[in-house]
């Protein structure tokens, strides 16, 4: 994120204030994906956000409040982005808005590996309260994959809780591979994934029919 | 221990007491999480003496971690001596493991959310702990599954992040003595993506 200019701007200091609030977010969020939390301090946190240490605190009591808000962030953009793909895929058939999802949120990921870091890695790492905040977000990822999503498959019913299933597994999944450093190539588990979800619902050979036929 | 209590061999005693204090931080960490679990709570829940803890680990983190190790080696074991002996399908062995798992989770609920919450977070080594033995449990489905070529490679480790999550879920309700409750949605989860696929199709299991 660029810094503002020195000097007379013209800008309300509600703008400046807010500015350097989602730089430092930035900043942590980035240092994180370099360092690690334990490695990563303040100082650092200041430098890439080009802003000074008691500007810090003005924002943040602590190091740990500063992660905090940064996963929030992460997982609203997360969340977003995850939002407007099945949205805009609306008008079709279910397993078409998993893909539409699936794609978005992969992408998303790799073209932005920190947010894969905070979110699935460092998140998992960081506590309680953290953790509750992973489990609130893996909820709420529940929701969009079991909308419209089909109760039975020529098996039988499908268990109540398979989007739970579903959901924790990509994020495990997902989580080792960013752990192990290859955030930017999660999107190439795409179809791997896809098919993962859609057997889940589906059973494997109408999941494997309808990823063929597209 | 009373002093009238007739002697017991040394090893048996000494191994009596490492077992007591590994139980001892599994519970207190379960209860209060590894950060506020401290080395005085532990001595005295287990009932030995400051010295003999340190006497057998360097300190909270080395007992922690041999605690943490013993139960996840445990729960594998049992995991594979159940697909061991149900030897007919592909689709029994998968379901007799996760039901060892499930039955372990639920006769050691304190062991079972040291090392599959506690773990995650308590430190650096604790987590690659736990994310061994998820790949240890990756590799056991991968073993006991019928062979497919056509399966997406990361099948398993997407399967058995979901079953953990799933635990990890009821495990932070308290709810850790059900699991086994578990088991009819969780074999369906886990064997979907292999139905269709050679004899596992024939069994009919998802009814």
């Amino acid at each position: 994120m660029e810094r503002l200019p020195r000097g007379r701007h013209g800008l309300s200091p509600e703008f400046v204030a807010r500015n350097q609030r989602e730089r430092l977010i930035t900043g942590l969020t980035e240092a994180l994906y370099e360092v690690g939390y334990q490695k990563t301090t303040v100082s650092m946190i200041g430098q890439r956000a080009a802003v000074s240490k008691s500007d810090f605190y003005k924002h943040f009591e602590s190091k740990d409040e500063c992660f905090i808000a940064a996963y929030d962030m992460a997982i609203e953009r997360i969340r977003e982005c995850v939002a407007s793909a099945c949205e805009e895929a609306s008008g079709e058939p279910w397993p078409r808005r998993v893909r539409a999802g699936t794609e978005a949120l992969l992408r998303l990921l790799a073209d932005q590996p920190s947010l894969a870091s905070i979110t699935l890695v460092e998140g998992l790492r960081a506590g309680r309260e953290v953790y509750d905040r992973y489990q609130g977000a893996l909820d709420s990822f529940v929701g969009y994959l079991n909308e419209g999503a089909p109760a039975s498959n020529p098996g039988g019913t499908v268990p109540e809780a398979t989007g739970e299933a579903v959901v924790g597994g990509i994020a495990s999944l997902l989580g080792r591979r960013a752990l192990a450093g290859e955030a930017e190539q999660l999107i190439e588990l795409f179809p791997e994934i896809l098919e993962f979800i859609l057997s889940a619902y589906l059973g494997a050979e109408q999941a494997r029919r309808i990823i063929s036929a597209e | 221990m009373s002093s009238t209590r007739p002697e017991l061999p040394r090893e048996f005693v000494a191994s009596h007491k490492r077992r007591r204090m590994m139980d001892a931080v599994a519970e207190l960490t379960a209860e209060n999480g590894y950060e506020a679990t401290k080395i005085a709570d532990i001595v005295r829940r287990a009932a030995v003496a400051r010295k003999t803890l340190y006497d057998n680990f360097d300190g909270k983190e080395d007992l922690f971690l041999s605690a943490v190790n013993t139960t996840l080696t445990d729960m594998r074991i049992a995991i594979e001596d159940a697909c061991g002996e149900a030897t007919d399908t592909p689709e029994a062995r998968i379901v007799a493991g996760l039901e060892a798992l499930l039955d372990f989770v639920a006769e050691h609920p304190a062991a079972a959310k040291m090392c599959m919450l506690e773990a995650i977070s308590a430190t650096p080594s604790s987590a690659r702990l736990y994310d061994a033995g998820v790949r240890d449990c990756v590799e056991l489905l991968r073993a006991n599954a019928p062979a497919d070529a056509v399966l997406p490679e990361t099948i398993e480790e997407s399967l058995v992040g979901g079953v953990a999550w799933i635990l990890q879920l009821k495990i932070r309700k308290g709810e850790a003595e059900e699991a086994p409750d578990l088991l009819p949605e969780l074999s369906q989860f886990v064997l979907s993506p292999y139905l269709g696929v050679g004899k596992v199709v024939d069994t009919g299991r998802r009814k």
